[in-house]
């Protein structure tokens, strides 16, 4: 692993070098997200998190899937897009896409999702004061997880230090090579330091071994209708989540011509698995409560051998009443005893 | 002030009604500032009750998200009350609903909290970050008392309030089969000041501001979901057949979503504020709310959620109405 | 179906033909279609009880069981139930109209393991409809298979699908049949009452047999309930589950039941496979 330095005075500079989209941490309305960024953007890299995870830049919240005119065979489809670069990706979010990627990629292949994947590089942003929330070493990850990173910045205070992680991150740092310093010994331990300190600053831990062995035997019990009882059955947990990739097709037609596109669905809506017919198999709260806890800690475990969380945090921070993942584990591991 | 004893026995002589199903409140959260909706089936349960700054959530909103499936055969539905505790704005919600026939009075057993104004978690989040055990905080005279780990902290109400609660004119419960401690006095007044601000800038500006918060919205659900008057079981914001507003998330499809909502409640919101707690991208939603009610104040001298013998505003007609017809 | 293809994209399809099954607010209407392409008309394979996302451009798209069996010949066939928006929007079709189609997906009857069985399909309604191709295939390799018998029943005489090709079996003497409608009906020759007890009435041997049931939910769990008691094997029975589905690719998470995504992993599932699922029979 290259270990680089650079000064935070010539960050811009080294953006520049790149020539290619930049997605930075911008505030949409009140709140930040990934959008695009030119490098005389002022880039605030002093943020927790951003509201809207990166998913967002790979997975938008609508994508059209195919233009159509009635009358004609041809569907237009769109490509897939520029080169990006996404810079700020907490450790947390690049790990979800690690894993997101199992799903777009099992079996058939998602052409939107994946063209764009191997378009964007991500630069990522080691964290030094994990939010009170976070739990991403209770699920494998950790403040400086370099999981599904091409680069990981660290915050030494005057510059970043910069380690390149893949062939695409290597690419990147020749590209902009000219901006780039080595990195001294100092300076790497100061930045292993670091990470090792912020870890410790976790807070909120569990222990989430064997859960997903357990979660089944406890389809029955009581304590779903318990956690899932103040749920409004909003989209809010599943929408800003890195690892929920649910979606709906809908078409959308003026006239003779139109677009079929995807956008974001939610498990936890009530017309999520509604029948034409009328029946739902998961017709209350409990059972989508029941489903979504099921599918990150088990389902997707036993598919892919992956937790689909990654410990963010954002659930907890956002849902409006209060139902909090940690509790929901900590009642399943109590149970389950 | 409400005192916790009495609220617990309160709690505890209601739930062991024959004729009450389970109590729905507020209590302690898993961290920090966080206070969860709890329902109470046991009478031992009651200890967990909660009434402080901190109780935000709009209670009355559970009285219509409870799903009513279908019966097993000969069985028959349990009619049984539903004991709810309301704040100010909240038991003016459980009046709408009243009104509107959404729920039954005798379905209903209303436990009334006057309230001094809740807490705006972002604000109070922001002044004292990462408090992770859980908080108790009080009302002062003027003030609020918050007891963190490291002492005991004063901060002005007007630091920390929510924006509803600096403009509330109903405090005290309007409709209650029991209150709990003393009426408070109202400090509203009425003049819908940041309305105002908003109107007397020009057009373009307001365009302006409502396209860069329109835009950030992702669609959630969560402002019509926690809502206390959303119930319509369809709603015509889930519809596909026919779609009148499309899935699909850009400024033209959002503004529809939210002028929709915003008209489909004139005349019925009780400004709980609660969409724009819930919010995640914090879109400034009272403000909507709060024009259109503005409007029905000014036009009709109405506001919803206080007289449980009203009418609906829109579905009422009297013959000294200004108009002489219904367009 | 071209291996780089892009999954969401569906091919065009002409309708060659539609007939009316059953009337009224749960019509179902048969269509059958050629795809327009014809490179994609030759290289198009399936086998029975997979499925495929038809749909109406500007409207949207099903996932319906292909009803035909890819021995019958190059088109395709689907009996569709009206129930929402685009299954609406399919019935206002008719023959000149075009479709979309996606396809084929999920997995098939596995009808080459069942070689030198007997097959018993149990079906009630347009649940008739994905047991079809099983039917079919086994006519086209007649030898393979040793006896093959049809249960199927539905409320009313006209809600029966596929009448004439019951009729049509009458004129061979290797094919069993029994109907059933739930409710007495002048001139109605066959056995009257609900599916399950029909099947008890057969009282078919589990020996060498395999049970094939789809339908509605109540009448799967019944019919279930009587083959256990009727001592067929958990191996021995199969069935298919529907959810509702948007992609058919096992992206969009939708059609979940536990881990498995009736898209992918389904629709068809033998019952050893479901019994330790409790998801699967909601």
């Amino acid at each position: 692993m290259e270990r680089m330095k650079i000064g935070k005075e010539k960050f811009g500079d080294f953006l520049t070098a790149l020539d290619k989209q930049l997605y930075a941490p911008q505030k949409v309305g009140e709140t930040l997200r990934f959008v695009p960024v030119t490098p005389e953007n002022k880039l605030d890299l002093e943020f927790s998190n951003t509201t809207v995870p990166p998913k967002s830049v790979l997975f938008p919240q609508v994508e059209t899937l195919y233009q159509y005119e009635l009358g004609k065979t041809d569907l237009n489809l769109p490509d897939g897009g520029e080169e990006r670069v996404l810079v700020g990706v907490r450790p947390c979010d690049a790990r979800a896409m690690a894993i997101v990627d199992n799903l777009f990629s099992w079996d058939i292949d998602d052409p939107y999702y994946l063209a764009k994947r191997e378009k964007t590089t991500v630069i990522g942003l080691a964290c030094s004061e994990p939010g009170m929330n976070c739990f991403c070493t209770s699920v494998g990850g950790g403040p400086a997880s370099t999981e599904g990173l091409d680069l990981l910045l660290t915050d030494l205070g005057e510059v970043f230090l910069l380690q390149s992680l893949t062939e695409k991150g290597k690419r990147l740092c020749q590209e902009a090579e000219g901006t780039l310093e080595q990195a001294t010994e100092e300076e790497v331990t100061s930045a292993e330091k670091l990470h090792q300190e912020a870890a410790g600053k976790i807070v909120r831990n569990i222990d989430t071994g064997g859960i997903s062995e357990k979660l089944p035997e406890l389809w029955d019990s009581s304590l779903w209708q318990d956690v899932s009882e103040a749920c409004l059955g909003c989209g809010t947990c599943t929408f800003l989540c890195p690892t929920c990739h649910c979606f709906d097709i809908q078409d959308e037609a003026e006239g003779l011509e139109g677009r079929r596109c995807r956008v974001w669905d939610s498990c936890m809506f009530s017309e999520y698995t509604l029948h034409a017919s009328g029946h739902n198999p998961r017709p209350t709260r409990r059972e989508r409560t029941r489903n979504r806890v099921n599918h990150k800690y088990s389902y997707f475990v036993t598919k892919f051998e992956r937790t689909a969380c990654v410990g963010c945090g954002r659930c907890i921070n956002l849902c409006p009443v209060n139902i909090d993942i940690l509790n929901i584990l900590a009642e399943v591991i109590k149970e389950a005893i | 002030m409400v005192d916790l004893e009495k609220l617990r026995t309160v709690a505890r002589e209601t739930i062991s009604r024959d004729d009450v199903k389970y109590l729905i409140g507020w209590r302690q959260g898993t961290y920090g500032f966080r206070v969860s909706p709890c329902f109470i089936k046991e009478p031992g349960e009651a200890e967990q009750l909660i009434f402080s700054p901190l109780c935000t959530n709009n209670l009355a909103s559970y009285l219509i998200v409870m799903e009513k499936l279908p019966l097993p055969r000969g069985e028959q539905p349990d009619t049984r009350k539903v004991a709810v505790m309301v704040k100010g704005c909240d038991s003016r919600a459980v009046v709408q609903q009243l009104i509107e026939q959404g729920t039954k009075r005798e379905e209903l057993y209303i436990i009334g909290c006057p309230c001094e104004g809740v807490l705006d978690l972002k604000k109070v989040e922001a002044k004292f970050p990462h408090i992770l055990d859980p908080v108790t905080v009080q009302w002062g005279k003027d003030k609020i008392i918050f007891q963190l780990p490291e002492g005991v902290e004063e901060v002005p109400r007007e630091e920390v309030l929510a924006q509803k609660c600096l403009d509330c004119r109903d405090p005290n419960p309007v409709i209650a089969d029991i209150t709990l401690g003393e009426g408070v006095q109202a400090w509203g007044n009425g003049e819908y000041q940041d309305v105002q601000e908003l109107e007397a800038k020009g057009a373009e500006e307001r365009w302006s501001f409502w396209e860069d918060k329109f835009n950030s919205c992702i669609r959630c659900y969560s402002c019509r979901n926690v809502c206390p008057m959303c119930y319509c079981k369809d709603c015509v914001l889930d519809r596909l057949n026919p779609s009148w507003v499309y899935r699909s998330s850009n400024v033209s499809e959002n503004t529809a979503f939210h002028l929709s909502r915003a008209f489909h409640l004139a005349g019925r919101c009780v400004e709980c504020g609660e969409c724009e707690r819930v919010c995640p991208v914090d879109i400034p939603l009272m403000k909507l709310n709060k024009k259109l009610a503005k409007e029905v104040e000014e036009k009709y001298g109405y506001r919803p959620g206080l007289d449980p013998e009203a009418k609906p505003l829109q579905s009422s007609y009297r013959p000294d109405d200004k108009e002489d017809f219904i367009l | 179906m071209k291996e780089n293809a892009n999954p969401y994209k569906p091919e065009i399809v002409t309708i060659e033909d539609t007939w009316q099954e059953t009337y009224g607010d749960r019509a179902i209407k048969t269509f059958k279609v050629v795809l327009d392409d014809e490179e994609a008309r030759e290289n198009w394979s399936h086998r029975p009880g997979q499925c495929a996302m038809i749909g109406v451009l500007g409207v949207g798209e099903s996932m319906i069981s292909i009803s035909c069996s890819p021995t019958e010949g190059k088109f395709l066939r689907f009996s569709v139930m009206r129930a929402g928006k685009v299954t609406q929007a399919l019935h206002e079709l008719e023959p000149g109209d075009k479709m979309t189609v996606r396809g084929p997906y999920g997995n098939s009857f596995p009808v080459d393991e069942w070689k030198g069985k007997n097959i018993l399909t149990i079906g009630g309604g347009i649940g008739q409809a994905p047991l079809r191709p099983i039917i079919e295939y086994v006519k086209a390799n007649r030898a393979d298979y040793k006896n093959l018998s049809l249960i199927y029943g539905a409320r009313t005489s006209a809600d029966l699908c596929f009448k004439s090709e019951f009729e049509a079996l009458n004129d061979r003497d290797d094919i069993n049949y029994h109907l059933s409608i739930d409710i007495e009906e002048e001139g109605w020759p066959h056995y009257v009452g609900f599916v399950p007890s029909l099947l008890m009435e057969v009282n078919p041997s589990p020996e060498n047999t395999i049970a094939i049931t789809c339908g509605p939910p109540v009448m799967i769990n019944f019919v279930l309930q009587n083959l256990k008691q009727l001592n067929f094997t958990d191996e021995q029975i199969y069935t298919t589950l529907e959810n509702r589905m948007k992609c058919g690719i096992g992206k969009c998470g939708r059609c979940n039941v536990a881990h498995l995504y009736v898209c992918k992993d389904g629709p068809v599932f033998s019952y050893a496979t479901l019994k330790s699922i409790p998801e699967a029979f909601a």
